[in-house]
């Protein structure tokens, strides 16, 4: 019942000038730190002063990405927004949290405390829009992006005719890298961007970022690719069987793939999964990667469908990106799979 | 323009983030909500944190709040007859 | 466009400031015996000052009750779903990988931030706290729920503020009937913290006293802590396995506000959406609705624009439906709302009773609109729940006796 969605445009802020007009990851900008910052493009550009002085980083990045889709895909205005975070605002409720403990019982200032609120970037989006219909927010760790777009199928398959808001959005703490410092997740030795994938050094790289798009069950001249299924399994004991019988369900063999998009990013720890996959259901397929270029939060996922979408328009994979030799000749059919510290997989499907 | 108006105005910018004004452009009678500065609800209750943190005034009804921010001018005077 | 198979709750559970399951909740309010309090439990300069719907059970007993070991780092969010989940697993008599798909849908705001406004500090100088780390973001609650309940083919996790239970039944409904799903567990928790306490306090809409919804004096909201889950399932399955529905999800909506971050439009743009939604949805007029569960915080604003927002579909004061909010028996549980008050409004249909609306002595004098002032006994077919959230995201959930 759940048909493919088309998507017409999209925008990206990272670590990497995705942003830019024309950039295509032929440079990759490189860090020697962790956590590692989104680049900041004008967000004046778009958001009136009144409006952007209360904007937290989340929230700009949000509004930017989604206006470079909207301009994209040549529209004004969206019927649905459909987004994911996996830690929501997160400098804010530091914020409130310092604030409280500090001065609890004296006048506490509410902004912090508003802006916490994990919905706030879709708020800010139907504002900005004037979008009053459908608005949801998805907080579910490394699958948060997933649910958005799982919705974004079923809601255009219920409502053929109307265009959705898509994207998913995490943002870097101060207090909290330090606690997953504490808690093992971040690499110290090896910590650069672009990350080496040797399999030598654990943790990740922790960055920020936005990736928006437009999505519609309306083809046109100016669409980009299309989503045909997405699906998620927090704990999966056999990640090729768990792929296959995606690929076998959406009568799909690994043979009729272009490519695949893996999302390994440095952590000897878990990248072996994408050793192994690379090593056997995916050895004669162009294997590309995106985390070492673009560091890892929650809804990364959604930068590697941003690629994906490129790499439709240019046909062709950047030599940044790609992790093996195999080259193809043509690009219409790309797999994404991923998963984070061992948990969260997902896989999704897209066509040119 | 008074050295509290002055005071009032730098503190009104910092507080609500209104990092594309200086203490010159604020009149002391421009309106601060509605047709005037254009601030919201949110601003008005950061203006109550601010009144009782720099001058001790604790205002208990947010209601009270829409006469006393009508301007930069309406807040001095309350402040210069309440401040402890 | 999706078919509309009958969606068959099949299950529910919740525990609050009124009871530890439904049976209890519902003992509370045939009683008028409301929850609110003083704060026993939190450590926080509002203990004395402002009152809240607590839970009477601290965190070591609930690990207790669940058969957890002190060693697993659980919130205090986390445990009460768990209670409260397992009740309506329970109430709906399945296992699951009976063959069924059956998903989860949680929701939250609070998340973990009971543990990380407690240990904010002491996560950096001391390694007792620090399994709670990974316990901060609001999706965990929903995996560490999943793993313990043994539901895997489909998990995650809503927060929209005050909306995020009801849009969690929400989904799972639209699942069902996109055909992803047969079965699923859905509802939201929310533990009372120092977090939302004081950040509701600095919005200024915290009441002083007991809450009085839709009362012209309101001065604002009590939180409270709860959690509630449903079982939904396609009512094919739960015939096939011989089980009878407690009633039906027959309409449900979403629609956005677009007006402030926090605050309501006045005539309630958003609220009027979603109910219209909802009536859409179910193919049913206004009329049919036997009794609307409000929102109704105290909020100033929130009663202003959901009453304006009932005006509008109505017509008249006179022609509203019998109407109230339980939130003076509960307090406002945040995520949990939608849940708890869906139990509340299946309760309402499987008794035919409608709950008082308590505290409340004078109607707002712009609206003229009364609520259900006493129990009331009523013959109800169909009942509307209301659950509006920050960032203009309101929701509404239509539960009927039977499906057509």
């Amino acid at each position: 019942m759940i048909k493919p969605i088309y998507i017409h445009g999209s925008g990206c802020i990272s670590i990497q000038p995705t942003f830019e007009a024309g950039y295509f990851f032929d440079a990759l900008t490189s860090y020697a730190q962790n956590p590692v910052p989104a680049l900041d493009p004008d967000y004046k550009a778009f958001i009136p002063a009144l409006q952007l002085r209360r904007m937290n980083k989340s929230m700009r990045m949000a509004l930017f990405a989604s206006r470079l889709a909207m301009q994209e895909a040549g529209i004004t205005a969206v019927d649905a927004v459909i987004t994911g975070s996996g830690l929501g605002c997160l400098r804010d409720s530091e914020r409130f949290v310092e604030h409280l403990r500090a001065e609890e019982g004296s006048s506490l200032n509410p902004t912090p405390f508003i802006q916490s609120t994990h919905n706030m970037a879709a708020a800010a989006l139907a504002l900005s829009l004037g979008c009053k219909g459908y608005n949801m927010t998805y907080v579910n760790n490394a699958n948060s992006f997933e649910s958005a777009l799982l919705d974004s199928l079923i809601y255009l398959a219920e409502h053929p005719t109307e265009t959705v808001l898509l994207g998913g959005v995490d943002e870097l703490g101060e207090r909290t890298p330090q606690f997953w410092d504490i808690a093992g997740y971040l690499k110290h030795e090896g910590a650069e961007i672009p990350t080496p994938l040797d399999d030598r050094t654990p943790g990740e790289i922790a960055a920020e970022g936005a990736i928006f798009f437009i999505a519609s069950q309306q083809q046109s001249y100016q669409t980009l690719g299309k989503v045909l299924a997405v699906e998620t399994r927090l704990e999966v004991d056999n990640p090729p069987a768990f792929i296959a019988e995606f690929l076998q369900r959406n009568g799909v063999s690994t043979d009729a793939l272009d490519a695949v998009m893996l999302g390994c990013n440095g952590d000897a720890r878990y990248d072996g999964i994408y050793r192994t996959l690379g090593d056997t259901l995916f050895a004669d397929l162009p294997q590309v990667a995106f985390k070492h270029a673009l560091g890892e939060y929650d809804t990364v996922v959604a930068a590697a469908l941003f690629l994906v979408l490129g790499i439709f328009q240019h046909q062709h994979i950047p030599q940044t990106l790609l992790l093996n030799e195999v080259s193809s000749r043509t690009l219409q059919r790309i797999l994404i799979y991923t998963q984070r510290r061992g948990q969260n997989h997902s896989v999704i499907l897209v066509e040119k | 323009m008074s050295e509290l108006t002055q005071e009032l105005k730098a503190k009104i910018i910092t507080q609500l983030n209104l990092e594309d004004l200086t203490v010159d452009d604020l009149d002391d009678h421009t309106p601060l909500f509605g047709d005037g500065l254009g601030l919201d609800s949110i601003d008005a209750l950061e203006l109550i944190v601010m009144l009782d943190k720099s001058y001790g005034i604790k205002l208990s009804d947010p209601k009270e709040g829409r006469k006393v921010f009508e301007t930069v001018q309406t807040m001095a005077d309350f402040i210069e007859a309440n401040r402890k | 466009m999706i078919p509309t198979a009958p969606i068959a709750i099949t299950g529910m559970g919740a525990i609050s400031a009124i009871g530890n399951h439904v049976t209890e909740n519902f003992r509370s309010l045939v009683a008028s015996k409301h929850g609110i309090g003083p704060i026993t439990q939190l450590d926080t300069y509002h203990r004395g000052r402002l009152l809240v719907g607590e839970i009477p059970i601290g965190n070591a007993e609930l690990y207790d009750r669940l058969h957890l070991s002190p060693e697993v780092a659980c919130t205090r969010s986390t445990l009460l779903a768990l209670l409260a989940a397992k009740e309506a697993m329970e109430a709906a008599a399945f296992q699951p990988g009976d063959g069924y798909r059956t998903g989860l849908i949680s929701a939250t705001t609070v998340g973990g931030m009971d543990a990380t406004e407690q240990y904010y500090d002491d996560y950096l100088i001391s390694e007792k706290h620090q399994p709670f780390i990974q316990t901060h973001p609001c999706g965990y609650a929903a995996e560490q729920m999943g793993r313990y309940l043994g539901i895997s083919d489909f998990v995650t996790t809503i927060s929209t503020a005050c909306s995020s239970a009801a849009n969690a039944i929400m989904l799972g409904a639209r699942m069902i009937r996109a055909g992803l799903l047969d079965r699923v567990l859905v509802g939201g928790t929310d533990c009372l913290s120092r977090f939302t306490i004081n950040g509701f306090n600095s919005l200024m809409i915290y009441t002083d006293s007991h809450c009085r919804p839709f009362d012209e004096n309101r001065n604002g909201l009590n939180l409270g802590e709860a959690a509630a889950y449903l079982v939904l399932e396609a009512a094919e399955v739960a015939k096939r396995r011989g089980k009878s529905p407690i009633a039906y999800l027959t309409g449900y909506g979403n629609a956005n506000d677009a007006f402030h971050q926090t605050a309501s439009s006045d005539n309630g743009e958003g609220a009027y959406l979603a109910m219209r939604k909802a009536l859409e949805t179910a193919r049913l007029n206004p009329t049919d609705i036997d009794y609307v569960n409000a929102h109704g915080t105290a909020t100033p604003n929130n009663d202003l624009a959901e009453g304006n927002a009932l005006l509008r579909i109505y017509g008249s004061a006179s022609a509203l439906p019998a109407f109230s909010s339980t939130k003076a028996f509960t307090g406002h549980t945040l995520a949990a709302a939608g849940a708890i008050e869906a139990v509340f409004s299946l309760l309402a249909l499987q008794h035919q009773v409608v709950f008082p609306n308590l505290n409340f002595s004078q109607p707002i004098a712009s609206l003229g609109i009364i609520p259900q002032t006493e129990l009331r006994e009523k013959k109800i077919a169909h009942v509307l729940s209301n659950s509006f959230g920050f960032g203009g995201n309101c929701s509404t959930l239509l539960f009927s006796k039977d499906h057509d």
